[in-house]
């Protein structure tokens, strides 16, 4: 979930545009994270260091690590615990916009000081996402929205990032939610959650982004919006919503229903209670997510 | 596997869903008859028409919702071997079909190795 925050992160400070991180968010899904990024987000080297082997890797045919040990700037040890946390995704959303030339590595490097510091991110592994430290991200996230989000929404919206990330990919960053009246839908679902509390939660894209969304739930190849498509985005929010009330049950003891999914189109809506839309954006573009509360 | 003999209803009110079952059951067997329903009522009312082999029934639907479907369904034939198909966050329903007379369940998203024991275990 860390890649996903420090693109909203990064917005944020405005040291990047929407359509730069969409590129680098695009670009993370054919790479992998450099020793050199993770070496600068743990601190065991600075920019400069980075800098200075990945020139001289233009020189000598050998590999980072190799280099940088050999010239003292890294000892054994800590490239070993670079090589394992290779894999982390918020550092490749970095190095992505260093290698499309958005950010200089030394740019990044204090984004990522101070991101790690603001998030209380500092002891963590870039690999090691805790429930905890995941927690502090959503929180720190939604204290951009206007007025206070009660606990149940903030839980709820918790658990959107993760279905997201798991059923639809990673490869997103949102950006902070707006309180709304009304709201022009374009392509729209919508469920209704009922009990002691009652959440209505709607997903709103254009046709062409659903499609693609479509695809990716139902791992199917959709060409136009036809009823599969339609019903693919219905599973896939009632599939989360159904998450939600089972952590719901086990975790407050309270029993939520789920009324069906619907379809509407070209149509605005009006809220009763308070609505937040959070924009998520993908590489294929952006889908709004709309909690009522 | 040989379905030739078998009409199968799938009670869904998502055509994916339904579309997913029926590839799942054609790529264990062939010659299956499928009977198609998006709501519980149609469910009861197909049930009624076609007297199916097996019966697959969501628990959320629109009009009636499963257990809804299961009741009448059993109400007309005590014996209707009905497949609870639930989706997470349906447990205290999915006891409820169950109560009502559903034989068995599957989890969505359902996948052929689930389906392979259900049919083998509820088809004659």
């Amino acid at each position: 979930m860390f890649a996903q925050f420090f693109g909203n992160f990064l917005l944020g400070k405005d040291a990047v545009t929407p359509e730069q991180l969409a590129k680098a968010i695009a670009q993370t899904q054919s790479t992998h994270v450099k020793l050199g990024t993770i070496a600068m987000q743990k601190g065991y080297m600075t920019a400069a260091e980075v800098d200075e082997v990945c020139f001289m890797q233009t020189r000598e045919d050998k590999r980072f690590g190799e280099i940088a040990v050999e010239r003292n700037y890294l000892f054994e040890d800590q490239l070993e615990d670079l090589l394992e946390t290779q894999n982390s995704n918020y550092l490749l959303l970095g190095q992505a916009l260093v290698d499309l030339g958005y950010l200089t590595n030394e740019e990044l490097e204090s984004h990522l000081i101070e991101y790690q510091a603001e998030n209380d991110l500092g002891s963590l592994s870039a690999g090691d996402e805790s429930d905890d430290a995941v927690e502090r991200l959503v929180e720190n996230f939604l204290e951009d929205a206007d007025g206070e989000i009660p606990d149940h929404a903030v839980i709820y919206i918790k658990l959107v990032f993760n279905s997201l990330v798991r059923f639809v990919g990673q490869d997103f960053t949102p950006l902070a939610p707006i309180e709304v009246d009304s709201y022009e839908a374009h392509c729209c679902v919508t469920q209704r959650i009922g009990g002691p509390i009652h959440i209505t939660a709607s997903l709103d894209m254009d046709e062409d982004v659903a499609i693609e969304f479509a695809s990716r739930y139902a791992d199917m190849e959709f060409d136009s919006f036809d009823e599969y498509a339609e019903a693919s985005l219905e599973d896939f929010l009632n599939l989360h919503n159904g998450l939600f009330t089972v952590n719901m049950s086990n975790s407050r003891a309270m029993e939520l229903s789920l009324e069906p999914p619907y379809h509407e189109d070209e149509t605005e809506i009006t809220f009763r209670g308070k609505c937040y839309v959070i924009p998520v954006i993908y590489p294929f573009g952006t889908v709004y997510v709309l909690v009522e509360i | 596997m040989d379905f030739s003999n078998y009409s199968i209803l799938i009670s869904d009110d998502s055509i994916l869903a339904r579309k997913q079952l029926k590839d799942v059951i054609n790529s264990l067997g062939e010659g299956a008859t499928f009977i198609d329903a998006s709501n519980g009522q149609e469910a009861i009312d197909k049930y009624r028409e076609h007297h199916p082999t097996l019966a697959f029934l969501d628990i959320v639907m629109p009009v009636k919702d499963g257990i809804e479907a299961v009741k009448g369904i059993i109400s007309e034939d005590p014996q209707a071997e009905i497949i609870i198909v639930s989706s997470v966050g349906t447990q205290a329903q999915l006891k409820a079909a169950i109560e009502a007379g559903a034989k068995d369940f599957i989890q969505k998203p359902v996948n052929a190795t689930q389906v392979k024991t259900i049919i083998e275990k509820h088809l004659p």
